[in-house]
């Protein structure tokens, strides 16, 4: 495999990444574009998301049907998701194919249409969409969460929207936010696969060459280093099965305090996957707080999740509380072990594990394609390649010391957002 | 024939897969990948949920999760430790006939991780305190999916269309049966039923053929469970009469999910091929299919409206599933049972056809880019006993299903006078 990774950046602003990787005829075509819903400001949440699902509904050139027939007839796969931080569509299809993909995207950078009677076909559909997820207690405890984790920073939202601006957005809102954010200047091409860089550059020229780039304008909120004030959030839904989530301010992915902040959530919570499609995770079951928590039978899981994001974002830990224990028993646990983490020293053979884990996970990537595309990209978004090449080598430079301090700076009670969701009928957390 | 985009020589094929049989009854089957030390291992072995007895039903998946929670030399934390310590996963379930393990590791931690899970399925310690815990979480799992929507729907399917078969009961049990299951149950089971006759085994990724057949010959290889015993035979399923319709509501539920279905074809056989390239037109090609394009690019009505096909051993079904608003639900059925009354009276189009035929060949390369989906083809070659050419023969096989073989198979197993329709959300108005 060739590690190395190409630059070029085309006159209007285009910037193209390749990895050649020959290990299957196989190509991942990736477009990144830099507007999410952090860009998105009051009463109009919702629509970054929303113009992604409008870029599947057909351009002046190409009806909807013809594009995604296109892409299925080649056995490829193609989607798209919408982050706070960002928006990216993909193909992973035969490599001889991969001028298909090159066309698809650069005719529906500009040339959408958004026709009327499809944005409101499609209204429907994202009202569907976030109905299937307010059926789940988790998503409606998050949300309530998150709101309250940041003042006015767009990270509070959920990237799907509020209903109510689901409800009120317009097709002149979607369709100017498409024409002012879909611009060569503010997007990446990422190739990964079985390619050809010269051939890649000239179809890259030939599809992208002519798009013109025109300034964009999008809010950039100013970071919150800090948690607005510690709050306790409340929700109560059906079922017989109380959740706690409680949230943290995390360090931007483009800090030292990230890789440190990697290894400590590691320690806690088990390692994360680097894999969007597959390949494989590690389990936490030796996690500390997995072992003081649920083998303690205080709770039946525990889940951490740490986002990488251009601003300070959150650390989330999820809990399902055991149904013959208590909220407050389980918060005297878990602050137990946070207390244990700011003030024990670390030994170095548990960072020196957690870094093996890393390692292995990394590996168990690589024989994804389609994951090295994303990763071209993702980690682009917010450093560049080079953060996901050097992660290991950056988690290994860790402390036991930074690890410590770590904790001590972000884990704090009085900076933290908790939430539970009680079952109808039962006490008030379920104390 | 369609147009290959790929040499078939890419797929795995008999130059490339290593088979062996073992005199303790299982299979090995391995296929190198050495652009990286990744390795994926999967295998699946008796027994499965059918093998249980109505007052313990749950007992196969509770079982399959006790195996990792503790063994005679190693006891929960120690074995996790030595995973763990690796990057090294281990994960076991149990299916309607099955019990299935997934599971990665470096090239070098092979020969250990493989005799950790010879050491989890022959030396289980079942400990008292491990059984209490887990059949809490087992409980707790089923508390959260009573509240799931998709989930219920899916469960009301399985209870009408299987009947008394055991395919109609959850893999999971349920709460009453769980609450039953004492440790001596789980001990009984495992050593009655769990063992190597019948167990297949795939090893995909950065290891040599050499490797991955020495490591399995010291471990699961040798594996011996004198006491195993062949599972129950399945009985056979009793054919569908009339509509019949199941709702379970649960309140305060946003979304309404339903899944509308039959019986599939058994999937070793001459139908299967026809139904599969029939399914993909009817609820899955692009956006899925034409059930997508009316449910969901037409009317709006649905984040996800799709056709499925099952596929296993025992028998399984043919579904059409979607996730609606309430107040949609009976438009939903209407214009899904007008898709199914169009698939079931007109053959597809020249260019339908052409179409699904280019996908499902296109797909191969793709289905197997990573070592699991490699190793997940391995053991279906094995499952359905296809041969070691199957994939390699797969695209012309393709190309020979006509648009009269879909018609046929759509009308044999698609009588919409006879339908399973459930759904689970608010109540019904």
């Amino acid at each position: 495999m060739n590690e190395q990774l190409i630059t070029y950046t085309l006159e209007n602003g285009l910037t193209l990444l390749i990895r050649e990787i020959h290990t299957a005829p196989i190509v991942s075509c990736w477009v990144w574009y830099g507007i999410g819903s952090r860009n998105e400001v009051p009463g109009k949440t919702g629509l970054s998301h929303w113009v992604e699902h409008m870029q599947f509904k057909g351009t002046a050139q190409h009806s909807a049907s013809w594009m995604d027939h296109t892409i299925a007839r080649l056995g490829g796969h193609w989607n798209a998701f919408t982050s706070p931080d960002w928006t990216t569509y993909f193909e992973t299809l035969p490599s001889s194919a991969l001028e298909t993909a090159l066309a698809l995207e650069a005719d529906r950078m500009r040339g959408s249409l958004f026709d009327p009677a499809e944005v409101e076909t499609e209204r429907t559909v994202i009202l569907s969409e976030r109905e299937g997820l307010e059926n789940n207690p988790l998503f409606l405890l998050n949300e309530a969460v998150q709101l309250r984790a940041f003042r006015e920073h767009p990270y509070r939202n959920e990237v799907i929207g509020a209903k109510a601006d689901l409800l009120a957005l317009t097709r002149e809102d979607l369709y100017g936010h498409y024409q002012n954010t879909y611009q060569p200047s503010n997007a990446l091409l990422c190739l990964a696969g079985d390619v050809d860089p010269e051939q890649a550059l000239a179809l890259t020229r030939q599809y992208f060459g002519d798009i013109p780039s025109q300034p964009v304008e999008k809010h950039i909120p100013a970071p919150e280093e800090e948690l607005p004030s510690p709050e306790r959030v409340e929700l109560r839904g059906p079922g017989d099965t109380t959740f706690v989530e409680i949230v943290w301010r995390a360090p931007k992915a483009n800090s030292d305090d990230f890789f440190a902040f990697t290894i400590l959530e590691s320690l806690l919570t088990g390692p994360s996957s680097l894999n969007m499609f597959g390949g494989g995770g590690i389990s936490n079951r030796t996690s500390r707080l997995y072992l003081a928590l649920v083998e303690k039978e205080l709770s039946v899981s525990v889940n951490g999740n740490l986002n990488a994001s251009i601003d300070p974002g959150t650390f989330i830990i999820n809990l399902t509380k055991h149904p013959h224990n208590s909220i407050s028993k389980l918060l005297a646990a878990l602050d137990k072990e946070i207390d244990k983490i700011q003030t024990k020293p670390v030994p170095q053979a548990q960072i020196d594990r957690a870094v093996k884990q890393a390692k292995a996970l990394f590996a168990y990537s690589s024989d994804n394609i389609t994951n090295h595309g994303f990763w071209m990209g993702y980690a682009s978004s917010f450093a560049d390649y080079s953060w996901f090449t050097r992660y290991v080598e950056r988690l290994a430079a860790v402390t036991p010391e930074q690890v410590c301090s770590t904790a001590r700076k972000y884990l704090r009670p009085d900076a933290r957002v908790i939430g539970v969701y009680t079952p109808n009928g039962e006490e008030s957390g379920g104390d | 024939m369609t147009e290959l985009l790929f040499s078939t020589k890419t797929l795995p094929g008999p130059n490339d897969i290593t088979r062996e049989e073992f005199s303790n009854g299982s299979v090995l089957l391995t296929r190198p990948n050495m652009s990286s030390p990744a390795v994926a291992i999967k295998g699946y072995l008796p027994p499965g949920s059918a093998a249980e007895k109505p007052e313990k039903y749950g007992l196969a998946n509770f079982m399959s999760s006790m195996l990792t929670a503790g063994t005679w030399r190693h006891a929960f934390r120690e074995l996790h430790d030595e995973i763990e310590s690796m990057g090294a996963s281990l994960s076991i379930g149990a299916g309607g006939l099955a019990t299935s393990f997934s599971a990665n590791c470096l090239r070098e931690d092979l020969p250990r991780l493989l005799a950790l899970i010879r050491e989890v399925f022959s030396e289980p310690s079942f400990p008292i305190r491990q059984v209490r815990r887990i059949k809490t979480q087992l409980l707790t799992f089923l508390a959260i999916q009573a509240q799931d929507t998709a989930a219920m729907a899916d469960q009301a399917f399985d209870r009408a269309i299987y009947g008394s078969h055991p395919y109609a009961i959850p893999e999971l049990g349920f709460p009453h049966t769980l609450q039953r299951i004492s440790r001596e149950d789980l001990e009984d089971f495992q050593q009655r039923y769990l063992g190597p006759k019948g167990m297949v085994v795939a090893i995909c990724g950065g290891v040599l053929p050499a490797e991955a057949l020495a490591a399995f010959s010291q471990t699961l290889g040798v594996w011996v469970n004198a006491y195993q015993q062949p599972q129950p035979e399945l009985p056979p399923v009793q054919a569908l009469h009339g509509i019949i319709r199941e709702h379970v509501t649960l309140e305060e539920k946003s979304q309404t999910d339903l899944v509308l279905g039959t019986f599939a074809p058994k999937t070793t056989g001459p139908d299967y091929l026809p139904a599969q390239l029939g399914n993909e037109i009817l609820g899955q090609f692009g956006m899925m299919g034409r059930i997508g394009e009316s449910v969901r690019e037409k009317a709006g009505l649905a984040y996800y409206a799709q056709s499925e096909l099952g596929s296993g051993i025992g028998p399984t079904t043919w579904q059409v599933i979607a996730g609606v608003n309430p107040r949609n639900l009976d438009k939903a059925v209407a214009l899904i049972r007008e898709e199914l009354a169009r698939f079931t009276s007109e053959p597809v189009s020249e260019e339908e056809l052409a179409d699904v035929r280019s996908a499902l060949i296109g797909q191969l390369p793709l289905s197997m880019e990573s070592n699991a989906g490699v190793a997940g083809a391995l053991l279906n070659l094995e499952r359905y006993q296809h041969g070691l050419n199957y994939y390699r023969e797969l695209p012309a096989r393709i190309s020979s299903v006509t648009r009269e073989d879909i018609l046929r198979t759509a009308q044999t197993y698609w009588q919409l006078e006879n339908l399973v329709i459930a759904s689970a959300g608010v109540a019904l108005s």
